[in-house]
Parts: C-alpha cells; structure tokens; sequence
C-alpha cells in the first residue's frame, strides 16, 4: 500500500500537529510512514504546507501530480497546491464555503469556518475536524476510525477526549455532505 | 525499539545513546529543536549533560571544542550560516584536533524555506578538511551521530553531520537502542601546549601534513567501511547513480516509479571520497550522474569523462531537490526519452498570497508603524537584522538584510556614504547579543550617528522561543548595562498595545538623536504573542472587528500594518478574520482615519 498526503493550511492551524498524528497512527500498525513539516518563517498566518508519505517510500517530499489526499484547512491553501494532487483519483478534502471554485478533482467541501462562528466547534480543533472528515469521505484513506483515535490518545492524552468528540462530530457531519 | 521520531529529535537521542555529555550551539532553522530534545532526553533519563545554547555559533563551537580536547564526547549545532560565523574555529580545529569526540552538526536548508543563502555544508567540510556524513533520512541520521562520534574518537578530529531540512524536520519510524546505558566522560585536561597552542608557521606545518595525511586514510576508511560493501552488492547495469544524502530517495523513488535500469550507489560519507577506487568503479559504466544537493562536492573530488552532474549542467544547480529534476537529469543525458510525470497545472487563477507576516498582535509590527510615523521613508534608511522583525519587510520597515549582527556595521556605514538622511537600525535582542555588540564598540569609538533599536521580545522567537541569556540571568546580564558598557546612549521603553504611545516615544527618539553625537540605541522591551509564559499578562483581549459603514477602503491598515487578519471582503470593504485575531487591541483607536476598527463583542 502507498498512500500520499498533503497537508495545506495557515500557520497556527495545527497542519503538524495533524503529521504527528498521522505517523504515529502508521507507527502503531507497524507501516513505513514518513512525514515532513516545512516550519517556513512566520509562525503565524502564513501558508504551510506538510507531506505525510505511508507505505514503502524514501523520500519524504511529494512531487507534483503524486498525491491520494490533499487535506485543505483553508480553500486557498488548497488551491495553491492542488497541483499536488494525482491527476486522476486525487482528493481535496477542503474547508471552505460555497464560493469555492468547480475544479477537476474529487473534491469534498465542509465549511467548518462557519461551524466554529457557529459556536458547533472549537477553532482549536478545526485540524482535527478535517482529519475526520478525510477519514469519513475518502473510501482509500489508510486508517481506521480507531486507528486515529489511538494515534490520538498516544500524541497527548490530556485532551485526546476533546479531540475524538470533534473527529466523531466530523464523522457525524460528513453524512450530509454529497 | 520502534520510535517515531523527527530528524533533530533522532540526532538527539543518537547523542544520548553515544555517551555525548557536552552540546552547545546556537538556534537556526532547521537545527534548533536539537538542543531542545537532547535536554528533554537528559532530564528522560537522567542523564548528567551539559546542554545549553551559546550567544553565536563561533561561541557554541569553541565550548564544545574545548570539551572535546579535554577528552569529552561533544556536539555543537548549527544553521549553515551559523556554520560561517563558527568557521574560524573550526578551520584551525581541523588542524589540531582532540583526543575525545567532537561532532558538529550543521543543518542545511536547500530551496532557501527559511535561509539567506542555500550554502552546502559538505563543501565547508571539504574546505576545512573535516569527514562529512549526510543523511538522507531521520533512521539515518540517528544511525549516523554514532558512526561519526566513532570516527571522530578513533581520528581525534570533528566530524560534520550534514542533515538537510528534509531530514531535520522530517518524521520516520526508527528503529533505536531499546536501553539507555549513558556513560559520562571524565573530562581530564592534558597538557600539550605543542598541540593545542601550535605556533605558525613550524607547528601548524606539520599539523598541515598531519591533516593531509589523515584525510587520505580517511578516504580509504571511507572505501573500506562504507563503500566497498555496497559496491559489491550493485547489479551491474549500464547507468550508475552516485547518490548523497536526500538526492537518494528522489533517484530510488523515480527510477522505481519509471521503471530505469540502473544502479544506485549511495555514499554516506561524502568527503573525503576514494578517488582512485571510485573511478575505477566509473570505468564498468558507460555513464555515472551523481545527484547530491546542493552543491557539487562529491562531483568536484572525482573525475571521469562518463560522469555527469551539475558541472556538466546535467544536474539541477539551486533549489531543493525533487523526482521531477531527477528525471530531467535522466534526460539530460540522454538515458529517457519519457517526459517527466512529476508535472502538474496549478491553479489557473490568481491566489491572494500569503506571504511570511509577523504573528497577530506581534508587538514588532506597532513598533515599525511608529518607526515609519516618525522618521519618513525619503529621509531614512533601515538596515535591519536576522530575526521574526525582518517580517516587517511587509510593512515597507526594512531596506537591507544581510547576515546576523550586519544591521549595526551597515548602520555605521550608511551613515559616512549618506549623510542626507537618518539611519535607523532594527535587530533583535538576540541577535544583538550574538553579534551585534562589537559593531556597536566599534560606533561609539568612531562616533557614527545612528539610531539602533533593539526589538527585546526576550526569546529567540523565530527559531522556536529559546532562551535568551538575559531572560535566563535577568540579575547578571542586562541589555541596557550593555549598551552603556560599550559607551552609547541608551532609551529604554516599555512597549505597550497603544500605537500613540509607541509614535509619541519615537518622536523622543528622533529629538534625542538630534541631540546625540554617535550611536542612539534604543530598548524596547516587548514581548513574544506565542511566549506561553508573558504573553497573556500582555494582551488585553480585545478583538477587533470593522464597522463597515466607516470603512472607506484606503488601503492604510493593509500596506502600512499588515496584521494577518485584515482582509478585503467581496463589497471591498476591510474585514477581520475572527479566527486569527488575538484580541491585542492595538488597531482600535489609533489605526483607522476613520476609526473603522471597533470593539467585537465575544460570547
């Protein structure tokens, strides 16, 4: 199994932490996994993009036209690198309303932005929300609803009750969505 | 024992798990998290180190040096231009040598992500004849530390490890020691004042020869232990491909994905390279392209009129690598006809682009809009500094970035090449003390007219919050005596949220000037939005949202200040993005001409 996935969002979003939940998730059924975070510049506000490579790879970087899953918490951060995405059967699991354009690949909307106005989740946590969200729509997506949820518990166990009740809603809520 | 681990945090426990005892350096993307896990490992399992950040990287070197010549196993980390700044030391350590272990990790950034230059650190051990090992990966560069460490004891010389951004910020399971068995190094000083203090010219000549010599049974070690076995495993295809550090996983990644026959032979130790042995491996081939990055450093120790490479422009020159370029290199030399399948369009329309800003509610950002209040564009030059400031790029506050500590010198010199106008410097409390220091002794000496001001938010902020040596001894060491030890006049202020407040003290600033023969240097105690500790005592947590009736869309808050929240909204009127905005306060009140920017009400 090879499974590419970029990770595009805006500083302070929580793309990384997303990486470390990923690798670990890889980690505990024993797959090759490797993830890179560009740290870039600025801490906060600015573009980030990450890769997370599971299966038998050696470079952790993903080329153009490579990637399964481009995870978008942004609609314009998922636009500036919706060039990641394999041509055919790539899929952009994106945050972001209705003005988000037509494009020619699989694409999976939810406007979590206006669902955190709405007070239905915490900001915090919109990486997470994402996360389940991908989990839940993409029938290639390389872990199970446990496999997150442990990988979670294992990253930090404190708030890891937190996070799996947004990765369930996300779940939940992805039901709705076409 | 199976531990995912990031790059620096691999090199980390590779320390531990070597009996390193010893680690100074200096924060640089993409190094810093090394020091900071290394000391996290230590208190993990209760490890007697030493592991503490220097001012500079010349500083953090030669404290790691030292322990090395007393017979410790040390570590020194750094950026690749933190790599210039320590290079004094380390071109006469080359010569001289130690008697425990001593590695020196310096961390490369190809594709600039965060760098000035994209300087390759294996070249700078070629120049300073010093072993290199590059990894390609985090397994690697934990595999690597203790394989250097052993050939730094057994040739009594540093050893470079060379990770790539790529490997010190990637994230791979690897597999590690499963005990920590940590034993301290007695350090024992050794008198030998014909080694450690060799006199020129007879004494470091004959270092000279032992230099030579050594790096030529270096590169037969090389042959014998890491080269030679892989060689005798290759295939024997036509092509050869010479790999070093992250070039090999692009080559093995592109040549499984397009099906290429060829052979992939990967150096770990990229100098001192066997030069005789390898071109003779050349000759079974009828072509060799070596892929390294970024610079030619394995190509440039070898000769072969099959080889090719960036010296015969088959091999990309500058940015980082990817498969694409691996792939272009193929057909450059004629081996593929194929184009490349790592192409794609972008997206066609124009994107609003996101570049590096400082954070919200970043006090810098204030303290640059009152800078350009008071001392107007025409009339002013801003040198500034390495550091989060130079985000305010952004706000039009910064006309030169050179290199770590320039902002003082170049403030100096602008102000003898251009008397018409006022100089006014910007660094960070940082930097200052990493550098800027003996070009501040240097002003008042020669009695340049300047303003410095120096942006104290009291942490390394950009690489990662370390720690600064005045928030660590804030009894011992102060900014302020500082600055008046070295003879200049010095303000000193207490940043708050209040733009007014910030313009009102820099027009102080400029009347002082006036006054002033020499060097102003001007304190600004602020502090870092991300700083868990200081931060929430400072933001008042009042969000701002806009009143759009007021807003007439004059474009002040979006070219001069630049907070990352701020946008236009489809009926072109300023909007805040609740998300991003930290409730500093500062835009309400004395931002908007027409006081657009109001208090947001939060549930």
């Amino acid at each position: 199994m090879k499974y590419q996935i970029v990770i595009a969002g805006i500083g302070g979003q929580g793309a990384v932490f997303l990486v470390k939940v990923l690798s670990i998730a890889a980690g505990l059924k024993d797959q090759k996994c490797l993830g890179t975070e560009n740290h870039g510049m600025s801490q906060r506000g600015g573009s980030v993009s990450c890769y997370v490579k599971v299966g038998n790879f050696y470079s952790p970087a993903i080329d153009e036209g490579q990637a399964d899953l481009l995870i978008a918490l942004e609609g314009n951060e998922g636009l500036r690198n919706i060039q990641y995405l394999k041509k055919d059967g790539g899929t952009i699991v994106v945050n972001a309303d209705e003005k988000f354009p037509q494009i020619e690949y699989k694409t999976v909307k939810i406007d979590a932005f206006k669902k955190a106005t709405d007070g239905e989740l915490p900001i915090q946590a919109l990486n997470v929300y994402m996360l389940g969200v991908s989990l839940a729509k993409d029938p290639n997506f390389p872990f199970t609803i446990k496999d997150i949820e442990e990988a979670i518990r294992v990253m930090n166990a404190k708030v890891a009750d937190k996070n799996i009740a947004v990765l369930h809603k996300a779940i939940e809520d992805s039901r709705s969505i076409k | 024992m199976k531990k995912i681990l990031m790059g620096n945090e691999a090199i980390a426990l590779g320390l531990i798990h070597s009996n390193v005892d010893m680690v100074s350096g200096y924060p640089g993307t993409p190094s810093s998290e090394i020091i900071g896990n290394f000391q996290k490992f230590s208190k993990e399992f209760d490890c007697d180190t030493y592991a503490q950040w220097a001012t500079n990287e010349k500083v953090g070197f030669e404290v790691a040096y030292a322990g090395a010549i007393a017979g410790k196993r040390t570590c020194t980390t750094l950026k690749q231009v933190g790599l210039n700044v320590a290079s004094d030391a380390l071109m006469s350590a080359s010569y001289i040598g130690h008697l425990g272990a001593m590695i020196l990790v310096s961390a490369d950034d190809p594709g600039f992500h965060s760098s000035q230059t994209e300087q390759d650190s294996r070249s700078f051990a070629k120049f300073a004849k010093i072993p290199v090992f590059d990894p390609a990966t985090p397994q690697e560069a934990y595999d690597m530390v203790k394989t250097a460490l052993d050939l730094s004891q057994k040739f009594e010389i540093p050893v470079m490890l060379r990770p790539v951004m790529r490997v010190s910020h990637a994230r791979e399971i690897c597999d590690v020691d499963d005990e920590v068995d940590f034993q301290p190094n007695r350090g024992e000083f050794k008198r030998d004042v014909g080694r450690w203090a060799a006199v020129p010219p007879k004494g470091r000549f004959a270092q000279g020869l032992e230099q030579l010599e050594r790096i030529d049974k270096i590169a037969l070690y090389n042959w014998e232990n890491f080269i030679k076995p892989r060689v005798d495993e290759l295939s024997s295809s036509d092509t050869l491909c010479l790999t070093s550090g992250t070039g090999d996983g692009y080559v093995r990644e592109a040549v499984e994905d397009m099906d290429i026959k060829a052979d992939i032979l990967k150096i770990d130790l990229p100098y001192p390279l066997p030069k005789k042995e390898l071109e003779n491996l050349f000759k079974n081939y009828k072509k060799v392209i070596i892929f390294e990055e970024s610079y030619p450093c394995m190509e440039e120790q070898l000769s072969s009129p099959n080889l090719h490479g960036k010296l015969t422009n088959d091999v990309h020159k500058i940015d980082e690598f990817s498969k694409d370029k691996v792939i272009r290199a193929f057909n450059n030399v004629g081996l593929l006809e194929k184009s490349s399948p790592y192409q794609n369009a972008k997206f066609a329309d124009e994107l609003p682009v996101r570049p590096p800003n400082l954070c919200p509610g970043c006090p810098h950002r204030d303290v640059y809009y009152a800078i350009m209040k008071v001392f107007r564009k025409k009339k002013s030059i801003y040198p500034s500094d390495i550091g989060c400031y130079t985000l305010a790029l952004n706000q039009g506050a910064i006309d030169t970035v050179l290199c770590m500590g320039a902002s003082v010198a170049m403030a100096s010199g602008f102000s003898i090449a251009d008397k018409s106008k006022t100089v006014i410097a910007s660094i960070g409390d940082s930097t200052f003390t990493h550098s800027g220091v003996a070009p501040l002794i240097n002003a008042v000496y020669q009695k340049h007219k300047f303003i410095l001001v120096i942006m104290d938010n009291s942490v390394t902020a950009m690489t990662g919050r370390q720690e600064t040596p005045e928030r660590a001894n804030p009894g011992e060491i102060n900014l302020k005596h500082i600055v008046e030890g070295c003879g200049a006049t010095c303000m000193e202020h207490i940043y708050t949220p209040d733009l007014d407040e910030s313009i009102a003290f820099m027009k102080e600033v400029k009347k002082k000037h006036e006054e002033t023969d020499g060097p102003l240097v001007v304190i600004m105690r602020e502090f870092c939005v991300l700083d868990k500790e200081r931060a929430p005592q400072m933001l008042p947590g009042i969000y701002a949202t806009v009143d759009p009736d007021k807003c007439v869309a004059c474009d002040i808050c979006t070219t001069q200040y630049k907070c990352p929240p701020m946008h236009y909204n489809e009926d072109h009127k300023i909007e805040i993005d609740p998300f991003l905005c930290i409730g500093c306060d500062a835009c309400i009140e004395d931002l908007c001409p027409t006081d657009a920017f109001i208090e947001r009400e939060v549930k």
